[in-house]
């Protein structure tokens, strides 16, 4: 997680800008090690949150090459280290009968919760930093994992304001 | 009063009251709602392309001769591919094109229809902006962002597709310039182009103190020179400091070559004193460039002892591959308004002695003399300097940059960052509407004639004057001159054959010469410039001459090979 730094960009909700966003990314060829896309609270906005293992400079260029975008409102780029991030993971995970009390073990500890209990397995929601959501991950592989879902890591920032910033 | 149009005609009448005159294009299946209409508006003149590759560089060119958008026309599938080459072009380049294309109806969409491609996809890195028109009432609007965008800032291509039921669909003409107006003073919906005007900052104190007291400065112009008309700033920046002047590819032309401060093109071919002076300084003011690596060779060993004054519009730019001492953010002409008033009178009597050390004459021999440099005389000479040149890509691109001395701002045409061969003929002929009685000579290689000389037809029926030059050396040099000295010269697939071109210049009932001694070159050059239509002129120049000095790619600046002896890195 270190020298992480998140990318946040609020653009028109359409294919077309999101697919240009990324276009750009995969085009400047920057080290991108998440996307996350959704709405935001001004209909028609969405916010894309980039997470980026590089310097700051590298972010700042993004930024730079984003904001020419048409359909891009607003990006900034900040330190991980400057904002909260969270990631969220859906696992589907099987355990022996004789280890079940193990792997609800497991799950307490990371605070996840069972979404589902099937012959095919449990459904673990987990939640955190990128890290934690790892750990838990790696926690969760000492029984048997079919299948995981992750969102992407989501980042605010603390000193900053994207939404504010739109139209100055 | 509102009237009723198809999409059709309210793309013309946009067009128009975007001041558009003529187009480049080609007509197909998808976009033949737009050429029903286009008889009905005598006010935009449309030149039929024989590829739709000519059109957009046709378009591209007429451009960079105007500084106003040029519009290219193509339907949907392979006539929409075919823009590609020259949108990629324009937007290295950073050149105002709209490129107009018709997509299959709406309903067809998606269904692998005849004759459909997914053009915003394809083109979406290589142009500034795109967009799909969904409904005959965006047409007015789009076509105003086209041309704000591809105009406005830093410029570059613009594309949109219309599928064919929205030409064809109805809707009220809203009219009127004060919608676009009005677009233009606010920046429109375009977030991201507004330029904000240039004020003062402590960035612009600073850079004038670096000025005053750097003992080796130079000024490094570049596209934005051109771009932004600062002619006459730079001029006067020059001549108070006394600060050389070097020119980029596409800055060529934006500082007059006979002025004792014009030094030359700097980079992979730049001449030996152009490229010491840059390692020797301590200061570049650089204007409007991105230094390219072309330009600045290996990075790490690039003016390692120059501070740089990075005067560019694009905020990405800076610090991109070379680090800036002060950005001054903004358009070269502005920026360079509000810096003059700032800059102290200097001399730099001693660096300019210096530089003048650096020169090295070098001993080079053509068959019969029929060297670039004489040609190049000959056609200047033919016009009294008074005509635009329009270079291709190669050899002779670089002899046109470094041998032929410009005068006049923005004579000087070329594909610099894409590096497209094919350009100059099809470029010229829009450079050669804009410029209504102006000589223009399209200059290329026989490699790169041939990839676009189906255009000679074009010239002929739409009665365009392009002067066609060919430097035939039976190669394609540049390539062979890579294999000759990093290759060990094994002329792998650079052989290349022509065709006769005096035969084929007759096939298409246009005048053509052959010119293969020294003596012929003053005579033919003169009747060629004295045709008053297209005419063709081939040079028949010595097959292995190389350009000389070269930089080895991805070396120094500071290690130039400089002749046939100095060749030691032939590798097996």
């Amino acid at each position: 997680m270190s020298g992480g730094q998140a990318v946040s960009v609020l653009l028109e909700d359409r294919l077309i800008t999101l697919n240009r966003a990324v276009g750009l990314i995969r085009r400047r060829n920057l080290p991108v090690r998440s996307l996350a896309i959704g709405p935001t609270a001004t209909p028609g906005l969405s916010r894309l949150t980039i997470m980026m293992q590089s310097d700051i400079a590298t972010a700042e260029r993004a930024v730079q090459h984003l904001q020419k975008m048409i359909g891009v409102r607003a990006a900034i780029a900040f330190p991980t280290l400057d904002g909260v991030t969270r990631e969220l993971a859906l696992v589907k995970v099987r355990a022996p009968h004789h280890r079940y009390a193990e792997l609800l073990d497991v799950i307490q500890l990371y605070n996840a919760s069972v979404l589902d209990d099937s012959t095919d397995g449990l459904i673990v929601e987990v939640s955190g930093s990128e890290a934690f959501v790892l750990s838990c991950l790696r926690a969760l592989e000492r029984f048997e994992v079919v299948e995981v879902a992750r969102s992407g890591t989501i980042a605010l920032g603390t000193a900053n304001n994207l939404q504010s910033e739109m139209g100055t | 009063m509102t009237e009723s149009l198809t999409g059709s005609q309210i793309l013309c009448r946009a067009l128009l009251e975007e001041g558009v005159d003529v187009l480049f294009g080609y007509p197909g299946g998808a976009i033949m709602p737009f050429y029903h209409a286009l008889p009905e508006f005598p006010g935009l003149r449309h030149v039929l392309v024989r590829h739709e590759q000519a059109a957009a560089h046709a378009a591209d060119g007429y451009a960079r001769a105007t500084g106003r958008a040029g519009v290219c026309v193509a339907t949907s599938g392979p006539g929409a591919t075919n823009l590609v080459t020259g949108l990629a072009t324009a937007n290295m380049d950073n050149t105002p094109v709209v490129a107009i294309t018709g997509q299959v109806a709406r309903a067809m969409m998606g269904r692998d229809a005849f004759q459909e491609t997914d053009i915003i996809g394809i083109t979406q890195p290589i142009t500034k902006h795109s967009r799909l028109i969904e409904d005959v009432e965006e047409i007015e609007e789009a076509v105003r962002e086209a041309f704000h965008v591809a105009q406005e800032g830093r410029p570059g291509p613009v594309l949109l597709d219309i599928p064919k039921d929205v030409q064809n669909q109805k809707a009220e003409w809203r009219g009127g310039r004060s919608g676009g107006q009005a677009d233009r003073r606010t920046g429109g919906s375009s977030q991201g182009v507004k330029i904000p005007p240039y004020r003062r900052t402590a960035a612009l104190e600073e850079a004038a103190r670096l000025i005053a007291t750097a003992e080796r400065p130079l000024i490094m112009a570049g596209h934005g020179v051109v771009l932004s008309g600062a002619y006459a700033e730079l001029w006067v920046l020059a001549e108070r400091t006394g600060i050389p002047v070097i020119t980029t590819l596409l800055g060529i032309s934006g500082f007059p070559e006979s002025h004792p401060l014009h030094l030359g093109m700097p980079g992979m071919h730049g001449e030996v004193h152009v490229n010491r002076a840059i390692q020797q300084s301590d200061l570049i003011i650089g204007l409007g460039l991105r230094f390219d690596d072309r330009v600045t060779g290996n990075l790490a060993g690039f003016a390692r002892g120059a501070k740089l004054i990075h005067v560019e519009l694009d905020t990405s730019e800076i610090g991109k591959n070379v680090p800036a001492a002060v950005a001054l953010v903004g358009d070269v002409r502005e920026v360079l308004c509000a810096l003059l008033p700032t800059v102290a009178p200097r001399t730099c009597d001693a660096w300019q002695r210096e530089i003048a050390s650096f020169v090295r004459p070098r001993e080079e021999s053509f068959r019969d003399g029929l060297s670039p440099q004489a040609i190049l005389d000959a056609i200047s000479d033919a016009s009294d300097g008074g005509c635009t040149i329009v270079s291709d890509v190669g050899q002779h691109q670089m002899w046109v940059a470094k041998l032929f001395r410009y005068q006049r701002p923005n004579s000087h045409i070329t594909s610099g960052g894409l590096g497209t061969m094919g350009f100059a003929v099809p470029a010229a002929m829009g450079v050669a509407l804009a410029r209504p009685g102006e000589p223009v000579w399209a200059i290329s290689g026989d490699g790169g004639f041939q990839m676009n000389m189906q255009e000679i037809a074009t010239m002929v029926q739409e009665g365009i004057p392009v002067k066609m030059a060919i430097f035939n050396n039976g190669y394609l040099g540049m390539v062979r001159q890579w294999q000759q000295f990093f290759h060990g010269k094994r002329y792998s697939a650079t052989p290349i054959w022509s065709p006769n071109y005096v035969k084929l210049a007759e096939a298409y009932g246009i005048a053509g010469h052959r010119v293969e001694t020294i003596d012929q070159l003053e005579g033919v050059v003169a009747d060629a410039a004295a045709e008053p239509g297209p005419v063709l002129v081939e040079f028949m120049i010595e097959q292995e001459a190389n350009v000389f000095p070269m930089i080895p790619p991805g070396g120094s600046l500071s290690e130039p090979i400089e002749g046939e002896a100095a060749t030691p890195l032939v590798s097996a």
